[in-house]
């Protein structure tokens, strides 16, 4: 996503992130795209490294999706991990523009139940929201990597006000 | 699902007035097994039975009363109850006018065989 319709989409997701962090009780959660681009994150970011975080949560959904091809298990709903005190929640899904992958980390306040039950409710929201149309255009080649940073600027400087 | 689970939905639903009942897995808030009437939406069901026991539990913990054995919630529509004693909670739910001592007593005995 270019860096000129990051801050219009980043404003719309503020909402739906929000209330999928607060009704599911998770501790954090991240919209990041393909590319590993951050569109959205909300929640406690402290004792981790968001944006290491994004770019492994899109190589994951990279790996996970190409796992599902090669097995012939098609598209894949989620990733479940569950550690010892977090648990992990990964999922793709579309909306007009392109797709998203969620990443929510959660503990011993949430359950993977009421991850999913919000989840569903944060893609019918997301795909109401008109500035992640269809009409978004790719990053190109020589904006890919200022387009990139431009959400991790952006994320940077949301932490500083939060 | 496993003979036991299954005896004790069925033996669960056949009580007067109940219309459905599932079992839940209480850390994940999510579906074990159920038998739940058409239009009941059972992961959401899961999920938030799971997690109203699971705050009933921790306001039961934090008032030194202990462990919470069942919960009953009340609505103009009908009855809610949950029941827990380990990692399986068993959910029910039954009309107004079920015979809701039954119904506990039911659910509380089915929490209790699963989770033995």
């Amino acid at each position: 996503m270019r860096k000129e319709d990051l801050n219009r989409v980043a404003a719309a997701l503020r909402d739906p992130m929000r209330s999928f962090v607060r009704e599911s009780r998770v501790r954090t959660a991240l919209l990041v795209n393909r590319s590993g681009q951050v569109l959205a994150h909300h929640g406690f970011g402290r004792g981790f490294d968001v944006t290491n975080v994004a770019a492994l949560a899109a190589a994951s959904h990279a790996s996970a999706h190409a796992l599902a091809e090669l097995t012939g298990a098609g598209q894949w709903m989620h990733l479940h991990h569950a550690g010892k005190e977090h648990q992990l929640f990964l999922a793709p899904f579309r909306t007009r523009g392109e797709q998203l992958v969620l990443v929510a980390i959660f503990d011993k306040e949430s359950t993977l139940g009421l991850v999913q039950l919000f989840f569903d409710r944060l893609t019918e929201a997301v795909a109401e929201i008109p500035e992640l149309g269809s009409d978004l255009p790719d990053s190109d080649v020589a904006g890919f990597e200022s387009d990139l940073e431009a959400g991790i600027e952006r994320l940077l400087s949301e932490d500083d006000t939060r | 699902m496993t003979d036991a689970v299954r005896a004790a939905l069925q033996r669960l639903t056949r009580v007067k007035g109940v219309r459905g009942a599932m079992v839940v897995d209480a850390e994940a808030g999510v579906p074990v097994a159920s038998e739940l009437e058409t239009g009941v939406q059972e992961t959401a069901l899961a999920a938030l039975a799971g997690s109203l026991f699971r705050r009933t539990q921790d306001a039961s913990t934090a008032s030194g009363f202990g462990r919470v054995r069942s919960l009953q919630l009340e609505s103009a529509g009908g009855h809610l109850f949950v029941a827990g004693a380990g990692a399986l909670l068993v959910v029910a739910l039954a009309d107004p006018a079920a015979q809701l001592g039954l119904v506990r007593m039911e659910a509380g005995r089915a929490a209790g065989e699963l989770n033995a």
